[in-house]
């Protein structure tokens, strides 16, 4: 896939010149390989429109028929929105892991732009606030919950599309002056007028923690507001307050799953200089580590359901786990955090590249089943009464349509992942370059040390 | 001991209810209850193994009040049974929620998971009462009038209504001297004895030719805070309101 | 690490174990002050036993208050040292080293003073004590494990167990170099503790290694302790309690609390043992900054319980609120507490300079803890005043002066504790900090000389 570029080893060992020659000869070169990747996802995701062409023909009134498309949606809110999340947190802890993963997670903030695209006819399944239990206080203030929620869904991918870009500007300012053909054209007009001046350096770093910053609360009111209005508030009697705070961590760990996998492709199709074992590692760690949390959120909502022994908590105890669903949720809970663990408690799973790439994988899956479990459940039960409901009604099984959106949504996902793979280049130029001025090698007595700069 | 299993529920039937308080009168009598004085009701500590609730409607002079007798509910499925952590409290064979007084630590966490608030908790040891002030009375001791079947508390545990267990027990235990089984109506606790009009019905809900089951068939019947799916073994007969 | 110091070992020994080595008068004051105030709680305690708990405020209905809100509120201030001490290490953060080991002794002396508030506020704690141990004591009877009050003293006992090997293993080279400092029994004493340490390469690496191991395994402690605390009140049928983000809720405000109390104590130590070359303004930089996301995750949380809570819209959910939130004396309270655990603190550490000052620091985290004890005391009581849908025997709580004691003598048995603490052991790890002085380096680039540190060989 690369043009004759040089192979620079392990990145933190090579000189500035060569690794801007390398990554940038990988952007320019678009191979057969990626065309074959992105027909394959164009069609996947012509056939998921067709899906959803189908279930419009429907109509709206029957809310247990969009179940699996809100899961989708929320699958894809979840794993998409949750990526860029990689990289500003390893912005606020001042990690150096987060320089070469930049690249790969940011990428996902260019598919939000479908995430919202998707949104927008969920809205018509959200029945008024009047006479159910809502997040509004009963209250429709500024027309909610349908405004808030677009509001916050919209502002969270515009963020994330704006700090991708922020983050990129280096880079595509480094596509103009040395790239060729059409692109430098678009990579010039994007990159606006960047010109590496110290001040405009300051800038970047302010705004990128400023971004960071709103880009996280954006996620946190989005998945919130959204949680809650899709799917808790239209079943009655469903008060689990750790609804959306489980939503949230689910939301991370997709994130940082669909982050693993990503740059196990990316090494797979040729950054094998820039993706290292120590990524994956940092990433397997964090990985495991919300797992854990996983499993002890799922845990507190299974107690205190199970504990109290009331009628209308049995019943949603029986909706979203033990009931008819449950072997989506044992699917989910198994792939999502249990086998994280049992994965990853040992050395060599978790020490290589292929052990956090494949648990990632089993995650993503997990997250989707997971996904399926509460809003399917909550399409089919969805009543407009505040009473709680007595019985989990039987399980719903998706039709031809929904397995058609099932795929055809996450590929075109995908689809505009890779291209804007190609818009921009792939691993973040200048966050790299700047970890070779922070490193250095040291003698240490007899040993050779490593001493990494920690700039305030 | 031979013979059939009971299962111990009681009628509550509020259309009868004057609030004349009787009932708490006797259950105290039988069962050694302290006396409340208006400190301690003051001080949210009264005991009232049975309370008569008064609840107000409209405004003067077109006044109304309905009364609501309300005692343990010795529920099939209590809330006060897990989380003690001594097994202090359990549901006995024949339906009855016992509180074992000397198990008991006082933790008061099943006070706080009673819904129907039915639980009291011993704040200070209460016995022997202090002599009275009246110089003709003293000496004469104000202990004399507790029922020696029924335990003294010691500061620090709960007790709540037991449905006159010992009254339970020592019918059953004559009922098994004479080699016969307990006969419907036999057995009374003190507050369905003493109720002029005739509120408290208790009985056997496990016999279904006994007055409790016929009456647990009225349609006016409900259980207390039925969306808790305690599973009482108090049933409750709705008022008939004339006036609707 | 701005204001960097070079320190030679000898300074660091003088240094650090100055305060184990001599005893200033003031030392004596305090503790006997401390030990005089204990004493008249046992006084208190006494009575209440004998007596009976009439002495406190609790009554129908709210049978569990101030005693109970101590207890959470010890174990949230103990979380702080797992906090710091093992998530800072295992994230090789430089700036945990003066920190971690007076986080560790808060949090052994807090669990301890926890422990005891579950016994105190039972009715027979002659009995509580050996009837919730998991043996048959009487009668072939086992403790009751479906109860949130048995899964209690087994979290609390883990962690404090964990805890207490936490710091005894790390502290082992600092007890070798104590042995080799003194003379006679106290000679004897630290021989015996640091276990024949010599410093050999290998027992250095075995401590690496156990200190990595041990921060990892306490982890899950720490996250579970606090939840089944919280699952003391999530389990019950009470409506405000019974909500499913009561665990990681709990938990976050335990770290709030308990990071907050850490931060207090170091500046409390700097001043009273001198310590101002190692506890630095960067170290209250990085404990500010830390606090900042956890005090607003522990807000979204609190908004979330709050806003869920009402979420029903029936009466037995919204009448403990109004209850909170309107009248008196809830009302003052969660104003007091709203302004004091988040809207004063929370935003000022925004601020550099704020950060950086100790004294401002002192300030804002003793006003968070009061702020988070009035929050337990505004989930329990209030909670269970109004906690029944038959309004009759809705109630009111007073707090009693005996209760208000017994609050004043935990505060007083936990500084105690951590005072005695530092006569015996040195509060600031000793080779931890020659560790960071060995580690400190610097990277030139361009013009510029950049702080930076020597990663250890994987």
């Amino acid at each position: 896939m690369s043009e004759a570029g040089q192979e620079p080893g392990e990145f933190w060992d090579s000189r500035p010149e060569v690794i801007t020659r390398d990554i940038l000869a990988r952007y320019q070169g678009i191979g057969p390989g990626f065309w074959l990747a992105v027909g394959i996802t164009a069609i996947l995701f012509l056939i998921g429109i067709v899906g959803f062409v189908f279930r419009l023909q429907g109509g709206f009134q029957d809310r247990a028929a969009w179940g699996y498309y809100a899961a989708t949606f929320a699958f894809l809110l979840a794993t998409v929105q949750g990526a860029p999340m990689v990289t500003i947190g390893l912005l606020f802890t001042k990690a150096h892991l987060r320089r070469p993963v930049s690249g790969p997670s940011v990428l996902f903030a260019v598919p939000g732009i479908l995430v919202f695209l998707i949104f927008i006819p969920l809205l018509s399944l959200i029945p008024p606030l009047q006479g159910r239990n809502n997040l509004w206080f009963g209250m429709a203030i500024g027309g909610a919950p349908y405004t808030w929620d677009t509001l916050s869904v919209g502002f969270l991918v515009l963020c994330g599309l704006a700090f991708f870009w922020l983050v990129s500007r280096p880079d595509l300012d480094a596509v103009r002056q040395l790239g060729r053909g059409w692109r430098v054209r678009l990579a010039g007009l994007l990159a606006g007028n960047w010109r590496g001046s110290h001040g405009q350096w300051w800038l970047l770093r302010k705004w990128m923690v400023i971004l960071g910053v709103l880009y996280f609360v954006a996620l946190v009111i989005t998945n919130t507001v959204v949680s809650i209005d899709v799917a808790m508030s239209l079943v009655p009697g469903w008060q689990s307050a750790i609804f959306a705070p489980y939503h949230i961590l689910t939301s991370l760990q997709g994130g940082v799953a669909a982050t693993i996998v990503a740059m196990g492709i990316m090494r797979w199709a040729g950054f094998r200089s820039y993706l290292l074992f120590d990524q994956f590692w940092g990433l397997g760690k964090i990985l495991l580590a919300l797992s854990l949390l996983g499993i002890y959120f799922t845990f507190a909502d299974f107690i205190t359901l199970w504990y109290g022994r009331m009628p209308g908590e049995q019943a949603i105890f029986q909706l979203t786990m033990f009931g008819p669903y449950l072997p989506v949720f044992l699917a989910a809970f198994f792939l999502s955090f249990f086998a994280p663990l049992l994965a990853m408690i040992w050395n060599q799973v978790r020490q290589s590249i292929a052990g956090p790439t494949l648990v990632a994988m089993g995650v993503l899956v997990g997250l989707f089943l997971d996904r399926i479990r509460l809003y399917v459940p909550a399409f089919t039960a969805a009543q407009v009464s505040l009473e709680p409901i007595r019985q989990a009604p039987p399980a719903h099984l998706p039709d031809g349509a929904d397995l058609m959106m099932m795929i055809g949504f996450p590929a075109g996902a995908i689809l505009l992942y890779l291209l804007a793979s190609k818009l921009v280049p792939a691993i973040s130029l200048w966050q790299i370059k700047e970890l070779l001025l922070l490193r250095t090698t040291r003698r240490y007595i007899r040993a050779k040390v490593i001493s990494l700069a920690k700039p305030e | 001991m031979a013979g059939p299993q009971h299962r111990w529920g009681m009628i509550v039937d509020i259309d009868r209810c004057t609030g004349c308080q009787a009932c708490v009168v006797a259950c105290w009598a039988e069962n050694n209850v302290t006396i409340n004085t208006q400190d301690i009701d003051d001080e949210f500590r009264g005991y009232y193994w049975i309370r008569i609730e008064r609840y107000w409607e409209g405004d003067y002079p077109n006044l109304k009040v309905r009364y609501l007798p309300v005692l343990c509910q010795h529920c099939g499925n209590a809330p006060c049974e897990p989380v003690c952590p001594v097994y202090a409290t359990h549901r006995s064979d024949d339906g009855i929620n016992v509180q074992v007084y000397n198990r008991c630590v006082g933790t008061r966490y099943c006070a706080n998971n009673c819904p129907y608030n039915v639980r009291f908790f011993n704040y200070w040891e209460r016995w022997p009462l202090p002599e009275p002030e009246n110089p003709e009375a003293r000496g004469k001791g104000f202990n004399n009038y507790l029922n020696p079947d029924v335990t003294i508390r010691s500061h620090g545990i709960m007790e709540k209504c037991s449905f006159c267990l010992q009254r339970i027990r020592r019918t059953e235990r004559e009922a098994g001297r004479e080699g016969r089984n307990v006969r419907d109506g036999e057995i009374q606790p003190a507050c369905a004895q003493t109720c002029p009009t005739g509120v408290l019905t208790f009985g056997d809900l496990a016999d279904p030719n006994s007055r409790v089951s016929q009456l647990a068939q009225d349609p006016r019947h409900y259980h207390l805070l039925e969306h808790l799916g305690t599973d009482t073994s108090v049933i409750y007969l709705k008022r008939i309101d004339v006036n609707v | 690490m701005q204001d960097r110091q070079k320190l030679t070992d000898r300074q660091i020994n003088d240094d650090l174990l100055r305060p184990v080595e001599r005893t200033p008068r003031a030392f004596w004051i305090v503790a006997g002050l401390l030990v005089l105030e204990l004493a008249g709680a046992l006084v208190v305690l006494g009575l209440v036993f004998y007596w009976g708990l009439g002495f406190l405020g609790i009554n129908r209905p709210v049978m569990w208050a101030v005693l109970i809100t101590n207890f959470v509120f010890w174990v949230g201030i103990s979380h702080a040292g797992v906090m710091i001490s093992s998530i800072l290490r295992l994230t090789h953060a430089e700036w945990r080293r003066p920190v971690t080991r007076a986080a560790e002794v808060l949090t052994v002396f807090a669990l301890i003073t926890a422990a005891l508030f579950p016994v105190i506020h039972s009715g027979r704690p002659w009995r509580t004590i050996y009837w919730t141990l998991p043996y048959d004591f009487t009668r072939g009877i086992w403790p009751n494990v479906r109860s949130p009050l048995i899964w209690d003293p087994s979290a609390i006992f883990t962690y404090l167990t964990g805890a207490a090997l936490f710091i005894y293993t790390i502290m082992i080279p600092d007890l070798a170099i104590l042995r080799d400092r003194a003379t006679g029994v106290r000679r004897r004493f630290y021989a015996t503790l640091c276990l024949g340490w010599r410093g050999t390469a290998r027992q250095w690496r075995f401590q690496g290694i156990a200190g990595i191991l041990i921060s990892a395994i306490i982890l899950p402690v720490f996250v579970s302790v606090h939840s089944i605390v919280s699952w003391d009140f999530a389990m019950a049928l009470v409506p405000s309690w019974h909500s499913t983000i009561f665990a990681p809720y709990f938990v976050i405000g335990a770290i709030h609390s308990g990071v907050a109390a850490v931060t207090t104590l170091m500046v409390i130590l700097r001043r009273f043992f001198r310590l101002e070359s190692y506890i630095t303004p960067d170290h209250f930089d990085a404990l500010g900054r830390l606090l900042i996301p956890i005090g607003l995750g522990w807000f979204y949380f609190f908004f979330m319980d709050f806003a869920i809570g009402l979420y029903s819209q029936e009466t037995v959910d919204i009448a403990p609120n109004i209850l909170r939130l309107f009248t008196p004396p809830y009302n003052v309270l969660f104003i007091i507490f709203i302004f004091s655990a988040f809207i004063i603190p929370v935003p000022s550490w925004f601020f550099r300079r704020v950060r950086r000052s100790p004294l401002l620091m002192l300030v804002t985290t003793l006003l968070v803890n009061v702020g988070m004890w009035l929050e337990r005391f505004l989930i329990i009581a209030p909670g269970l005043q109004y906690k029944q849908p038959l309004t009759y025997t809705w109630g009111g709580y007073t707090v009693s002066i005996f209760e208000l004691i017994i609050t004043v003598s935990s505060f007083c048995l936990v500084a105690l504790g951590v005072l005695l603490f530092s006569k015996v052991f040195p509060i600031i790890p000793v080779w931890d900090q020659k560790e960071g002085q060995r580690l400190q380096d610097e990277i030139q680039t361009g013009r510029r000389k950049v702080p930076a540190v020597i990663l250890k060989e994987e």
